[in-house]
């Protein structure tokens, strides 16, 4: 039984993964709660790419990788396969969200007001070294303002649709359970508008920023402005058997509008997302306003982006390249030394 | 009437990990690609407890075949140890509670990442096969909905070129594993980076091969007895490997796929690819009592 003694397989396996958790101790819900606390982006951003709001898991999956996006996001969505779908949530406007931050790029103001809300924009990106040796980072009080700006505002999309500016994408008269949902259905192409949002929400943001800013630099036909990025909070409205629609709770989201100038139009990009994510709404949204009339093969096509932004998918085959590849290898191998002995062969021949 | 007693009590996972709903998807696409030998049949593909690319369309079928008497083997490459053959047949045995083997002869179901045991497998045996990339036109034609459309044409002729420009510049079809094949005279489909070794066991083969690409969500199956037929040319015959000849150093099986092991003073060694046969054959050296099945290979030429 000599051969069998080497099976180290199940043991090694077992092994290499207790190591990638030695260092980490012990997963705790006071760890969860202050990663949840800590690092609420980190969050959103799992939370986005899993398409699973649930702030407690996603601070848990990220417990449970120590951090590794890609893993975290895996584990999400793997938790999310064994979830029934008990209800569809009503459709959320754009008005109707209860706004944290909105502003455009578009114009000076706009109805409803530049809401600047949280944000890093204007910080100086300075370390608080203080905190390393022993000096607390406080965050100073925020003075609230005196006159509060409006929690709900239209959307910038809205006003220049009444002004003749642009033409907003026709209302899907399809409802509930009768929206294509990409996770119960296979990606194909050209895509339904539907999967193509869906795509764009749960895409990698990495991914996204990287093929979104290679049409910001011209690898795409329109340049962006800025038409609306808003954070905000919506309603999970359902509906309860007995009829009657409650809200279930609120979710985190992001939204960008993105506008060009080349025609006599405005065209529209839009993307959304759970979480606060502003860099992938805008780049996503980026890619969505450059799709109309992409060549085939471009980083703006549709089954170009939407394919190659997939996280999950991605890094998944990335790290499968670490399984063994010999038998795949070795067949490789038997054809080269084939065709090279067969060049050495010819290269004997005497010429004719 | 209440809403407890039309429900049933809580459960952290169905059985099997995939919920109904997902399991009657891929029991409808397995139908299909049965039903259209070869043809790839798109499906949702749920994310799984494992990364993309390591065998998660496999997963699925697997997945949803199971049962408590369904006895399962798992190989990568061949061998039933290796560390992600181990780790998906721990998974499957835990979510389904099916008992596991490492015997072709005692297996129901086997999922394989690139290999076809060396033994034939019989009528009342499935095989799934995982698929990295399930769509054999990728290399002439890198976009997905082209492609479709290509298969939909028969429009094979690239693929064809391919082949001929390969004999022209190297003298021989470079194709390593992965072999394009022609399926019931229809469809071209890629059999999976099986080695070309391994393909002309499909051909007419009593069993049932599903293969599954789960990154790439496509399936489609070699139903029982449909010929698969490599793409080659009339004057220029379907080679396999060189392996025909060669002797598995530490088993002296003979004439089966091997892998070749390196040495340190330049030569090689070869051990054979399918671990469970080279152990039987090692068992039986040792005076056990060992069944052996035919195996589609004898003296290192294929029967048939």
């Amino acid at each position: 039984m000599a051969y069998v003694a080497t099976r180290g397989g199940e043991r090694a396996i077992e092994q290499s993964e207790r190591l990638f958790r030695s260092d980490m101790g012990q997963i705790n819900q006071a760890r969860v709660a202050e990663l949840r606390h800590a690092l609420p982006y980190l969050v959103d951003r799992v939370m986005g790419e899993a398409s699973l709001y649930d702030e407690d898991l996603a601070a848990l999956a990220l417990a449970q990788t120590g951090g590794e996006l890609y893993e975290a996001v895996l584990l999400l969505r793997a938790w999310r396969t064994t979830q029934p779908r008990l209800s569809v949530a009503g459709p959320i406007q754009q008005k109707d969200l209860f706004t944290h931050r909105r502003i455009s790029a578009a114009f000076k103001d706009i109805p409803g007001g530049q809401v600047l809300g949280p944000t890093l924009d204007y910080s100086h990106r300075i370390l608080a070294t203080d905190v390393l040796t022993g000096t607390p980072f406080m965050p100073n009080n925020v003075v609230p303002s005196v006159c509060a700006a409006p929690a709900h505002q239209p959307s910038v999309s809205a006003w220049q649709a009444e002004n003749d500016l642009l033409d907003l994408p026709p209302i899907e008269p399809v409802q509930g359970n009768d929206i294509p949902d990409l996770t119960r259905e296979p990606l194909l192409f050209p895509s339904k508008r539907a999967h193509t949002l869906q795509s764009l929400a749960r895409a990698e943001t990495g991914g996204v920023l990287a093929l979104g800013y290679a049409a910001m630099r011209g690898y795409g036909q329109a340049h962006p402005t800025v038409n609306e990025l808003r954070l905000a909070e919506a309603e999970v409205m359902v509906k309860h058997p007995r009829g009657t629609s409650f809200s279930a709770g609120r979710v985190k989201v992001s939204q960008a509008e993105v506008v060009s100038k080349k025609g006599e139009k405005l065209e529209l990009g839009f993307a959304a997302t759970l979480g606060w994510n502003e860099v992938k709404c805008i780049a996503a949204a980026t890619l969505d306003l450059n799709t109309k009339g992409a060549a085939k093969g471009t980083a703006t096509e549709e089954e170009f982006f939407l394919y190659h932004t997939e996280g999950v998918e991605s890094s998944g085959f990335c790290i499968h390249f670490k399984l063994p590849h010999y038998v795949t290898f070795q067949s490789s191998l038997d054809a080269m030394r084939d065709a090279k002995a067969k060049k050495a062969a010819k290269g004997t021949e005497p010429a004719q | 009437m209440s809403l407890k007693s039309l429900t049933k009590p809580w459960q952290p996972m169905s059985y099997g990990f995939l919920d109904a709903s997902a399991k009657r998807e891929l029991r409808r696409k397995m139908l299909k690609s049965v039903a259209v030998p070869g043809c790839q049949m798109p499906y949702a593909s749920r994310e799984v407890p494992m990364a993309r690319g390591w065998g998660t369309g496999g997963l699925q079928v697997s997945l949803t075949l199971l049962n408590p008497r369904l006895r399962v083997k798992v190989i990568d490459q061949g061998a039933d140890d290796s560390v992600n053959a181990a780790s998906i047949r721990r998974f499957l045995a835990l979510v389904s509670g099916a008992p596991v083997t490492l015997d072709t002869l005692g297996a129901d179901l086997i999922q394989s990442r690139h290999r076809i045991p060396e033994e034939i497998m019989r009528e009342d045996q499935i095989l799934v096969l995982q698929v990295p990339n399930p769509e054999p036109l990728r290399s002439v034609q890198p976009n997905m909905s082209i492609a479709r459309q290509m298969h939909a044409d028969a429009d094979y002729g690239r693929m064809w070129l391919q082949l001929y420009e390969q004999i022209v510049r190297s003298g021989r079809v470079m194709q390593g594993a992965g072999y394009p094949s022609l399926v019931n005279g229809r469809h071209v489909m890629t059999p999976s980076p099986i080695p070309r070794w391994d393909v002309p066991k499909l051909n007419m083969a009593k069993h049932l091969s599903i293969l599954s690409a789960g990154r790439e969500k496509r399936i489609f199956a070699v139903p029982p007895f449909t010929r698969v037929e490599p793409l080659v040319f009339d004057d220029v015959p379907y080679r396999v490997e060189d392996h025909g000849g060669l002797t598995c150093s530490r088993s002296t099986a003979k004439g089966f796929f091997m892998n070749e092991i390196p040495q340190v003073d330049g030569s090689s060694t070869y051990e054979v690819s399918d671990s469970s046969y080279g152990v039987k054959t090692i068992q039986n050296r040792e005076g056990d009592d060992v069944e052996f099945g035919e195996t589609w290979y004898k003296d290192g030429e294929m029967t048939q």
